[in-house]
């Protein structure tokens, strides 16, 4: 079996927003023709508005402090994000200039599929008699010194890669925190 | 300074603010602090977590101030106040020994006309409104103390709550009357 609520409970909630001025006509009506008839929700009525009262009471403190901010530029690592950053690009711009010149032959080393062989014939045992040996090595020993691009390359695309991450990384985490340092 | 020029006053210094302006953006802070730190400390009951809980409100709002799309600044900077407050709230619940309710809270009265017995009264009062703010659920705290304790109205209590004006009522029409509730035993205390 159902309980009905009781008018009072159910204008109870309405107490609060007629404090408040925030009642519809129709419902500012009923419920003060109610209270007029209600003792009871007289008396909740009153009650809720001597709390409301009071908490107006309760008094405004004056902040111990500003609080505006300032920006505090963290220098450090601003110079340290800066150097990174360059360094960054001097590598790459080095190691554009360094397949530009494996490219190119700009210092007449063999193009990159030639020294491979080479490297691989190299560490292949000879085959005994030895006349071929004598052959395939003859055009680098003519040549005299060959630069050692490959490894200057390979090594300079794990720096770039290295200081890519870093700068990429510090990149992101500054944009996260904001430009500038707050303090308060 | 008429309530129009203070608005077109405060819009202007908000445009400047969000091109990265922090002395125009200090302006609002100047403007707002004082209520954004009753409603920290009110909500919190602790000084020191108001206060970290007013400075983390106002960096994030100039961090944010770019998000801003209009409509009431107060309302907008009061709805990081109150996530600012409830982040604090979750830290003062990870350190047991910060006590919730650590502040005194005295009630705005006329000394003058108090005889000491009735001071001693306000004084017991204060405490107890102080005691039974701290024990309503949040959301219907952040209702109560914007809407009693800083006056705001229902309008602008929605949007710094996010939440409906049906919620907002709901919010709090049950706040107010558990604090009737709380404070009833009190009533021969009340001025």
């Amino acid at each position: 079996m159902f309980k009905r609520k009781s008018e009072c409970q159910k204008l109870e909630g309405m107490l609060s927003p007629y404090i408040d001025g925030q009642l519809s006509s129709p419902d500012r009506e009923r419920l003060e023709g109610h209270i007029e008839r209600c003792d009871a929700c007289r008396c909740q009525l009153e009650s809720l508005r001597a709390t409301v009262d009071l908490l107006h009471r309760v008094p405004m403190v004056s902040p111990p402090r500003y609080f505006t901010i300032a920006e505090v530029a963290p220098k450090r690592r601003a110079v340290a994000f800066g150097a990174l950053r360059a360094a960054t690009a001097v590598a790459v711009v080095f190691l554009a200039f360094l397949f530009v010149v494996d490219a190119i032959n700009l210092f007449e080393a063999a193009p990159v599929e030639d020294r491979l062989a080479q490297q691989d014939n190299a560490t292949t045992p000879a085959p005994l008699g030895g006349e071929g040996l004598d052959n395939e090595l003859a055009p680098a020993e003519a040549e005299g010194y060959t630069w050692p691009l490959r490894q200057l390359e390979l090594a300079l695309v794990g720096v770039v890669v290295v200081l890519g991450g870093t700068t990429a990384i510090l990149w992101h985490r500054r944009r996260r925190l904001g430009e500038t340092a707050l303090r308060s | 300074m008429s309530g129009r020029m203070c608005l077109v006053e405060e819009y202007e210094l908000i445009e400047r603010s969000r091109r990265g302006d922090v002395d125009c953006f200090n302006q609002l802070v100047e403007r707002h602090q004082r209520e954004v730190y009753n409603l920290s400390l009110r909500m919190l009951g602790n000084a020191q977590a108001a206060e970290d809980a007013t400075q983390d409100a106002f960096i994030s709002a100039f961090k944010g101030i770019g998000k801003f799309r209009g409509g009431s600044f107060r309302a907008w900077l009061f709805r990081i106040a109150a996530n600012a407050c409830h982040d604090q709230l979750r830290s003062l619940r990870r350190r047991p020994t910060t006590s919730l309710d650590a502040l005194p809270l005295e009630l705005e009265l006329d000394r003058r006309s108090l005889s000491p017995e009735e001071y001693a009264m306000s004084q017991e009062l204060g405490a107890e409104i102080r005691r039974a703010l701290s024990v309503l659920p949040a959301d219907q705290r952040l209702a109560v103390i914007l809407r009693d304790i800083l006056g705001f109205d229902y309008d602008e209590i929605a949007r710094a709550t996010g939440s409906s004006l049906g919620t907002v009522k709901s919010r709090l029409s049950r706040g107010r009357a558990r604090l009737r509730h709380h404070l009833e035993q009190y009533r021969e205390l009340f001025p």
